[in-house]
């Protein structure tokens, strides 16, 4: 049986700008995460992300909905109730650290504990196990501008852990740190979590990250949730173009349909011909789609090929990137593809070259980027 | 805008939009803080308003006798003017000269560490009334040290003069006081301004081949223009409400200003015109309302790059051997603001009266003894002053912390309502806030009459502005985050303020708390209203005594003012020198 740690329900949040306009941070957002679960709420700036992690956490104060943390209401909108963050089960990392620089590592990582009255030597000890456990044991005695970004991080971290809460709330704690120690930490927190076993919601820009941390991703534009599931949902199955686009990148051909069958394949033409491709309910003879599909599940080479689509093209640049080669390819005026390959094969200038791709490695997607699904689980 | 480091957006604006983010329902803090917030309010607003419906609530209805008799007043005119050209121009040489230090030290290799930090910074060690005595004594035409040593030097090259060259009993001498006790403000804020400056913006300016004066002008200038009109509006504010400097100098001078008249209305006449007097100050407070609306609307409309957060130093600008020069200014400024008047005073005291022929083989400690230490009347008033200057500064500042943090922390009427009351009597003369104390408290039911009490709650009135400034700042440095972390790892508000922002703010509290004891120890303008023979204070002595034409006694009390001010200042700083280079993430 699962047990739900983090209840959302139609929570509703809306700012006012200095000039009188009305904002929507939160837009009627219902989201639930289950025990040992990390979710990730991932997004550009702006789309509201840090407002509902906030907003759980108890440091703003929405309009409308509730929120239950571990069966316990913590918000509700009707009933006019509001628990503060101070009491509620909760810790959280922000992304600046937020470490108290007057204090030492040791008193920053105690002040939860000593905040709940916990016994002097029990504190002690707690306090110097989730220091080792994070690995910053012997900076125990040192200030916070004595360190650097990914220790103070580490110290953080450990804040958070040490009072064993089952939540923890993440914010963008990784974009302040070098991208060698952000790798680094970000291994370490897979790896805590999976130890620990706490229940974790992240906030993060950063779709990377979001898909080696995230148990499932929320994703989230202006206010609402356009996708929520595991990260190679999001990634095969994009349920919108702004999705597909934020996550990876992605080939687009627009056209029109001219066929949909049964079981959900789609015949759309487009401007290289027709074409086959997988699709979603909702798409009817005639809608306006954007065909997608992803730069690692075509190829590229320099004959016809036989079987699947294929198109001829020609190189705009082909780079060498180490782990793979990319190659731009222009299809018309308007529309040219990229395509990896891990063959390093580099090809020409103006070359000549045939782009192949599976009809089963293709989505028909609506055209309107912001179509919004509003999905709970 | 430029580039934006998050950790000082949230230290900046608590939240997405400006929103606060804090929890509604009122708090054994919040409840605390509400009640100091409205006392003072009340202490403050009440004898304001005592004093206006004396005025302008005759009988039942309206009354403007008050207004007719302003303009009745001999040499409205002349006085107004005055007051505008010494403003103006004194202001303005102040914001100009401020600005040049602080460029000097912000942005060029003149700097000199921590050192030419601060040097501008030292005349705030002297209460006003003693540094416009001591320039009194150091630069009369015929008696002033100054003068006479130049005349001196001038003989020896055959130049025989009388009296002069120079004399601060004129236009150009009182600007010239006015603009050195007004320069630390500016060079305060400007300097501040210049510090956040992201110094990629004029780098690049030069990158693109600007030179140093057109990027000065076309960059630098622009960008640090709302700090240029904080200080201006803050110039224009204390300079309205300067008195110590235009009584003692501008006397001499025969120049008048709105301050002046309103003591002279106040006090030396009898039965004291208190009509004109408040009429005259609200003549000011309409001004001075006008400068704030014309400042919050010119910084509206600009667009101002913005902190760059940790962002490294950029390269100063390297001027070689012109470096001396900068510091010479800067060196300058401290003689002519601090040592020269120090020096005049001094000497006097050390003299036993005033002669620019000093009789340097026998100069002792006796008169000051004797001035400070036996008579009984100087004594009293130098240790009331001191006592109200302890006592005084620390209620003010317990408040002014308990202010800032409230209103830091939450939105709503009653928030902003609090701080702009503190702030109240910037724009109202010290003066006129005593008399409505006068009325307020001097009488039944409360028969405060003459005592240190009244003094007390005048000071704490009066000077609440400075207080609420020194503390906002101090709350401002504690970001936004760090309070919420707090909150996030299970800490009550009141924990929270106690471990964490208390702690983080008590250096920015203490140095206000310094500043707060200069301004209380060497305080004239409630002390003239409210100081009764049996409890008087250090600044109403002083006037009482250049009255008299006694200048040994006059720099006597003066030094020993401004001996206790520096020893206090630089007690504090000293204490919380370690801990003020905290940088909070």
């Amino acid at each position: 049986m699962e047990d739900i740690v983090v209840e959302v329900r139609n929570l509703q949040k809306t700012f006012k700008r200095a000039d009188g306009t009305q904002v929507k941070a939160v837009d009627d957002v219902s989201l639930s995460v289950g025990s040992g679960e990390c979710i990730v709420l991932l997004g550009p700036s702006g789309c509201g992300k840090t407002t509902l992690l906030r907003s759980i956490a108890g440091l703003e104060k929405p309009e409308d909905g509730e929120i239950l943390i571990n069966g316990e209401t913590m918000f509700s909108g009707n009933r006019n109730l509001e628990v503060p963050p101070q009491n509620r089960a909760l810790s959280m990392i922000f992304q600046s650290y937020a470490l108290w620089p007057h204090m030492t590592a040791f008193d920053n990582v105690a002040f939860p504990l000593r905040s709940r009255k916990i016994p002097k030597g029990e504190v002690a000890e707690k306090v110097k196990q989730t220091l080792e456990l994070v690995g910053v044991g012997e900076l125990a005695e040192q200030h916070p501008s004595d360190m650097s970004g990914g220790q103070q991080q580490r110290v953080a971290l450990a804040r958070a852990l040490v009072a064993g809460d089952d939540l923890v709330l993440l914010d963008e704690p990784l974009s302040n740190v070098d991208a060698k120690v952000r790798d680094q930490l970000r291994r370490e927190l897979v790896e805590m979590q999976r130890e620990i076993n706490f229940s974790a919601i992240y906030v993060t820009h950063d779709q990377i990250e979001a898909m080696e941390l995230a148990d499932r991703i929320a994703v989230m534009e202006l206010g609402r949730i356009v996708q929520l599931g595991p990260p190679r949902e999001i990634y095969e199955r994009p349920s919108t173009r702004y999705v597909a686009n934020f996550i990876g990148t992605v080939n687009e051909l627009p056209g029109t349909v001219r066929d949909i069958t049964l079981d959900g394949n789609v015949t759309v033409s487009t401007e290289l011909g027709d074409v086959q491709s997988l699709g979603e309910e909702g798409l009817r003879e005639g809608s306006e789609v954007v065909l997608i599909f992803r730069p690692e599940r075509c190829s590229i080479s320099s004959q016809q090929v036989n079987g699947g689509h294929c198109w001829r093209g020609s190189v705009n640049t082909s780079s060498f990137f180490g782990s793979h080669t990319e190659h731009q390819i222009i299809m018309t005026k308007q529309i040219s593809f990229v395509v990896w390959q891990a063959d390093p094969k580099q090809f020409s200038y103006n070359e000549d070259v045939w782009v192949t791709v599976e009809p089963t490695s293709i989505r028909s997607l609506p055209s309107e980027t912001h179509e919004v699904v509003d999905e709970s689980h | 805008m430029a580039r934006i480091d998050p950790e000082v957006i949230e230290s900046v604006s608590p939240g997405p939009l400006g929103s606060k983010s804090l929890v509604s329902k009122i708090t054994p803090f919040q409840a605390f803080s509400i009640l100091v917030g409205f006392g003072t309010a009340f202490l403050i607003l009440y004898p304001f308003l005592r004093v206006l419906i004396r005025l302008f609530w005759v009988d039942g209805s309206f009354n403007f006798e008050p207004f007719r008799n302003v303009v009745e007043l001999p040499n409205l005119g002349q006085l107004i003017f005055n007051t505008f050209a010494l403003v103006i121009a004194g202001g303005g040489l102040a914001l100009i000269i401020g600005f040049v230090l602080a460029w000097f030290n912000e942005r060029t290799d003149a700097r000199v560490g921590a050192l030419t930090d601060i040097l501008p910074l030292l005349p705030f060690i002297m209460p006003v009334i003693a540094a416009a005595a001591g320039w009194v004594i150091i630069g009369a035409p015929r008696a002033g040290y100054f003068n006479y040593y130049i005349r001196e030097v001038l003989e020896l090259v055959g130049i025989h003069m009388k009296e002069g060259p120079f004399d601060i009993f004129t236009w150009y001498g009182l600007i010239f006081v006015y603009a050195l006790y007004l320069i630390p403000y500016p060079y305060l804020l400007i300097s501040a301004g210049l510090r956040n400056l992201d110094p990629s913006l004029e780098e690049q300016a030069r990158v693109c081949g600007a030179g140093l004066r057109r990027t000065l002008w076309r960059v630098t200038l622009p960008n640090v223009w709302p700090n240029i009109a904080g200080s201006a509006l803050i110039v224009a504010t204390i300079g309205f409400a300067m008195i110590s400097v235009p009584i003692l100098i501008g006397t001499g001078a025969e120049i008048e200003v709105i301050s002046t008249r309103i003591v002279r209305l106040l006090n030396f006449t009898y039965p004291p015109r208190m009509a004109e007097a408040v009429g005259l100050s609200v003549v000011v407070l309409v001004v001075l309302v006008g400068i704030w609306r014309l400042q919050a609307r010119l910084i509206r409309g600009g667009r101002f790059a913005t902190i760059g957060g940790r962002a490294a130093r950029g390269r100063r600008i390297e001027l070689g051997k012109w470096r001396w020069v900068a510091r010479s200014v800067t060196f300058s400024y401290v003689f002519l603001a601090l040592i020269a008047p120090l020096y005049g005073l001094l000497i006097t005291t050390l003299n036993g009266f005033w002669s620019p022929k000093t009789r340097w083989g026998q100069l002792t400690l006796d008169h000051f003894r004797t001035v400070l230490w036996f008579d009984q009347k100087t004594r009293d008033s130098l240790f009331n002053s001191v006592y109200l200057g302890l006592v005084g500064a620390t209620i003010g500042m317990i408040i002014a912390a308990t202010i800032s943090t409230y209103v830091q922390r939450s939105t709503g009427k009653a928030s902003t309502f609090i701080d702009g009351v503190a702030k109240l009597p910037a724009a109202v003369s010290g003066l006129i806030l005593a008399v409505g104390f006068v009325l307020a408290f001097a009488g039944p039911p409360f028969r405060w009459h003459g005592t240190l009490l009244i003094l007390l709650l005048a000071f704490i009135a009066t000077h609440m502005p400075s207080g609420s400034i020194a503390a906002d700042g101090a709350a401002s440095q504690v970001g936004h985050s760090l309070l919420e972390a707090s909150y996030v790892s299970g800490a009550s508000e009141s924990r929270t303020f106690w471990r964490i922002s208390f702690p983080l703010m008590l250096p920015g509290l203490v140095a206000g708390w310094s500043l707060l004891f200069v301004r209380y120890a060497g305080d004239f303008q409630a002390s003239a209203i409210l100081s009764s023979t049996r409890n008087q204070t250090a600044g109403k002595k002083i006037i009482e005594i250049y009255e008299m034409g006694s200048y040994a006694y006059l720099a006597a009390l003066a030094m020993g003012l401004t001996a206790i001010s520096a020893l206090i200042i630089g007690v504090t700083f000293a204490l919380t020198r370690k801990r003020a280079t905290i940088s909070v993430v």
